[in-house]
């Protein structure tokens, strides 16, 4: 038996380098289409190229003739597939039924109409230009505003208003505190659809046992045990026979946080034809077809005294849907209404959200999900409310923080802020960058006639989503923590990484609190057939919901470990530590390998274990976590061209306990970028008859490496209260944070023309035409 | 999207009105047409290729002539489709005697969708033009041969 104890040192709070890292960037790590299989096939779909057109016929002999090609399917064949599944639920919510193919109508540019299955890629997709489909076009529908306008053409023609449902919010007494406001400020301010843009697009692999009647699903997804209940009802198989593998996955961001037609599709064409097949969304499919972001029309009012204290918010929400629900759909305009009051006191709010259908593909969630549409508002909002009054836009917004003592505080959206300490990144950030001596810059860089602005945003946000009563699926994570008989740790989780980094994160909870290196941790994640049921990856849950699990089902086994320390040092003064139980009597300790070991052989066993060392955990959180910050942005335009220049990028994020601050430090950078694209040059465009513009990385801007400032990254933590490690989640902090600031920044940099506000993108087209004393 | 233009053509009127009409001098002028036959009256089946930005595609289609008010105008109406999309385009070609030849000039409206909207709409607007161009300018040679 060891006697000596080597106690490692703590690695929760370290700068530890990604264990994902090595096979990401020497190319050996496997996605969906990496994945070959004997006898595969591969299937390539036919979409329309109408928004809106009944289907009047589908011509397919002239595919079939071709040599390789094994089937067509088309709606007729798939009809009996349940459909693409909405899991927001809305008091009068209208679902169209959505079909896994088109039946006899198409709602959207890139609606699935036939799928070709061959022996090769290419002759499936030379097989897919043979098929002539006959429409009759329809008028179509894209634009939101347009879509509930008298006279508009109905998306769905049993819904001629085009209206999915009405959701209202109220708390407070909104009409005495707009009664009594000395000051209302109103403006409307949109938040344009954006397209998510992973670096790897969708793709599934479907193989069907027809020994075992078992369906394999590899898919590039978030959430894999969702996937498998969900495409097990659509396609009325077992569960059990059932199985979701969720391989390497090349960028999310919500795009894969749902259930889509193509999965289901594979999974049907692979029971058919009894062989694998492949499909790979290619770029030009994956703007058409996988979810966009945002997608927001918002008139909001703003009512506060002449001292600058906030009394009360109304807004109307016009959220653009597009033709389909998809997974969370109309769920994601009412985490707008949540978040809408943002970082402030005020209680006294009103939200009236009009759902809407367009010709469009669906809207859903897209990295920040709701809420930064909501904090673009309110950031907003604030500023024009200070220009108003002729007030800094800093000190408005201390003026009107709800302080530390307040918390928790119940806001007048019904929720509850767990923690916060609003002051202190702001007053970070203003230290960061001098913000008195930046303000003095501006003065003086005004006098040269320059235009220089600084840009605020103090930022709050839902993360951890979120307890099960308030999510549409169960808002729990599981985490299973197996020590085999060498006494390496393998670490389960229900959460599904797929960039987020917990392998490493995980796996530095559990070495700290099993006392082993780091390289002793390996942990598993993403097939349902290995790892216990899990909600998935989203909403800046993956840490703050699946770390507890972890940390809870890492205590269950350490009660396990110590019973077994126990019986081996035939003492009951046994404590576990350092990866060692020992004795305090007598300073004897055996290794967690030792007890490992001794588990499995099980020659003996304390009174009442089983042999083993594994344990299981879920756990339900008590509530959502309330991260916050603020980021803060110096720009200059250039009055020739419009062009915006980001001079500094100071973020300062509270996302609680930080486990791992490389990691944070890069979800901050990655979230900026996302925001930044949208504040500066990201739209997707859709024509009067529903066609996309911007259908390709050519037409459709996401910034390159170039267009990027310098962020400078600091941090404050305020613990979370709801769980044991005091993580809150950091996911989607700097696109929540990000547009506002540079917004704010840029319109502060125009106001001495009397600009107000200006909507995103902030192109240089935009700015140039303001310049010239014009219209954006 | 809309266009619009106008072209000299050294002939009359009459002459060019005829050889605006001319399903052959039409075939032969037309950037990429592959096919146009007469399907019944003032009515034509017509193939085309057509490039745009990175991808070319065959298209197949109808070309109809209405409203006709020789020898000053008549209205052109092409729709067509193939595997890159589909395109649809109206337009009024007005014809006038000036300086003893004929000026052409033209207004419309194309619409396309598909693929071809969402990777080659910021090039649609030169490459009709350009296509018009080189339309007119050989339609011209055979005009200076006639004339």
């Amino acid at each position: 038996m060891a006697t000596t104890i080597t106690k490692p040192e703590t690695l929760v709070g370290k700068r530890i380098r990604r264990k994902e890292d090595p096979r990401l960037i020497t190319g050996t790590a496997t996605y969906v289409d990496d994945i070959q299989m004997p006898g595969m096939h591969h299937a390539c779909i036919v979409r329309s190229p109408h928004a809106a057109a009944r289907i009047k016929g589908i011509h397919v002999k002239a595919a079939l003739e071709l040599p390789g090609v094994t089937a067509v399917f088309t709606g007729a064949d798939t009809k009996d597939v349940g459909p693409v599944p909405c899991g927001a639920s809305l008091p009068g919510l209208r679902v169209p039924h959505h079909h896994i193919l088109a039946v006899d109508r198409v709602y959207f540019v890139g609606h699935p109409v036939a799928v070709v299955v061959a022996t090769d890629r290419y002759i499936a997709r030379d097989a897919a230009d043979r098929i002539e489909v006959d429409y009759e076009v329809l008028p179509a529908v894209a634009d939101p505003e347009k879509a509930i306008a008298a006279g508009a053409p109905a998306v769905h023609p049993e819904w001629p208003d085009n209206v999915a449902f009405h959701f209202h919010q109220e708390g407070g007494e909104v009409d005495k505190a707009f009664a009594e406001a000395e000051v209302v400020v109103k403006e409307r301010i949109t938040s344009q659809r954006l397209i998510p843009t992973s670096i790897e697009t969708r793709g599934v692999v479907a193989d069907w046992n027809t020994g075992d009647k078992s369906l394999t699903i590899y898919s590039s997804s978030q959430i894999p045990h969702l996937l498998r209940t969900l495409l097990a009802m659509m396609l009325g198989l077992p569960e059990h026979h059932t199985r979701v593998v969720v391989p390497e996955v090349g960028g999310g961001f919500g795009s894969k946080l749902n259930v889509y037609a193509e999965e289901a599709l594979m999974g049907f064409v692979a029971m058919k034809i009894g062989k694998p097949v492949k499909w790979i969304e290619s770029r030009r499919e994956n703007y058409l077809c996988t979810i966009h972001g945002r997608g927001h029309v918002d008139y909001f009012e703003l009512a506060a005294r002449k001292d600058g204290t906030m009394v009360g918010l109304k807004l109307k929400l016009i959220q653009d849907l597009g033709a389909y629900h998809q997974l969370l759909t109309p769920a994601i305009p009412t985490l707008s209404v949540l978040m809408m009051p943002g970082l402030y006191r005020f209680k006294n709010i009103r939200a009236d959200i009009a759902g809407v259908f367009t010709n469009c593909v669906p809207t859903d969630a897209y990295r920040g999900a709701g809420r930064p549409e909501a904090t673009h508002g309110i950031e907003r909002m604030v500023d024009i409310l200070a220009a108003e009054l002729k007030m800094d836009p800093a000190e408005i917004r201390l003026k009107n923080f709800i302080q530390p003592e307040e918390f928790p505080f119940s806001t007048g959206t019904g929720l509850i802020y767990d923690s916060g300490n609003y002051d202190l990144p702001l007053k970070k950030a203003m230290e960061i960058v001098d913000y008195k001596g930046l303000r003095k810059q501006q003065n003086d860089s005004r006098k040269q006639g320059r235009l220089m602005g600084v840009g605020i945003s103090s930022y709050g946000e839902i993360c951890a989503f979120g307890p099960s009563p308030a999510t549409p699926a169960g808002g729990w994570e599981c985490a299973t923590v197996r020590v085999d008989p060498q006494g390496k740790v393998t670490v389960g989780t229900g959460a599904s990484p797929h960039g987020q980094g917990e392998e490493t994160t995980f796996a530095q909870i559990a070495a700290d609190e099993l006392g082993v290196d780091l390289d002793d941790v390996l942990v598993v994640h993403g097939d349902t057939a290995v790892v216990p049921y899990g909600i998935g990856t989203f909403g800046s849950r993956g840490t703050a919901v699946g770390g507890p699990a972890l940390y809870y089902a890492l205590q269950k086994l350490k009660e396990k470990i110590t019973k077994f320390g126990a019986m081996l040092l035939d003492s009951e003064s046994v404590s576990y530590s350092g990866g060692c139980c020992t004795c305090s009597k007598t300073g004897k300790s055996v290794t967690l390998g030792e007890i490992a070991g001794a588990s499995y052989r099980a020659m003996k066993l304390p009174e009442g274990e089983a042999p083993g060392l594994e344990a299981t955990y879920f756990w339900e959180p008590p509530n959502f976590t309330f991260p916050f910050g603020a980021h803060v942005a110096v720009t200059e335009i250039d009055r020739e061209t419009g062009k915006v220049k980001v001079a500094r990028y100071v973020a300062v994020d509270d996302c609680g306990r930080i486990v791992n601050p490389l990691l944070v430090d890069g979800q901050v950078h990655g979230g900026v970028a996302q925001g930044l694209g949208q504040a500066l040059y990201e739209q997707a465009v859709y024509d009067d008859s529903g066609q996309l513009l911007s259908g390709e990385l050519t037409d459709y801007a996401i910034p390159k490496a170039t267009m990027m400032p310098w962020i400078e990254s600091h941090h404050t933590e305020t613990p979370s209260p709801v769980n044991p490690l005091g993580v809150k989640g950091v996911g989607e902090a700097g696109t929540i944070g990000c547009s506002p600031a540079l917004v704010n920044s840029v319109v502060d940099a125009l106001s001495p023309l009397g600009v107000r506000h200006i909507d995103m993108p902030l192109t240089p087209e935009k700015i140039w035409n303001l310049l010239q004393g014009g219209q954006q | 999207m809309k266009i619009s233009g106008s072209y000299q053509m050294a002939c009359s009127p009459e002459q060019a009105y005829a050889l605006l009409q001319d399903p052959e001098a039409l075939a032969r002028c037309m950037p990429g047409c592959e096919s146009l036959d007469r399907i019944g009256e003032n009515e034509y089946a017509m193939k085309m290729k057509m490039a745009l930005a990175a991808f070319s595609g065959l298209f197949e289609g109808k070309v109809r002539i209405a409203d006709t008010k020789p020898p000053q105008s008549f209205r052109l109406i092409v729709e067509g489709s193939g595997r890159v999309g589909f395109m649809k385009g109206e337009g009024l070609l007005n014809l006038s005697a000036q300086n003893g030849g004929t000026e052409v000039a033209y207004e419309g409206d194309v619409h396309v969708g598909g693929t071809i909207a969402a990777v080659g709409q910021r090039l649609l607007d030169s490459t009709a033009k350009v296509m018009i161009k080189r339309f007119f300018d050989k339609l011209g040679e055979g005009a200076s041969a006639r004339a």
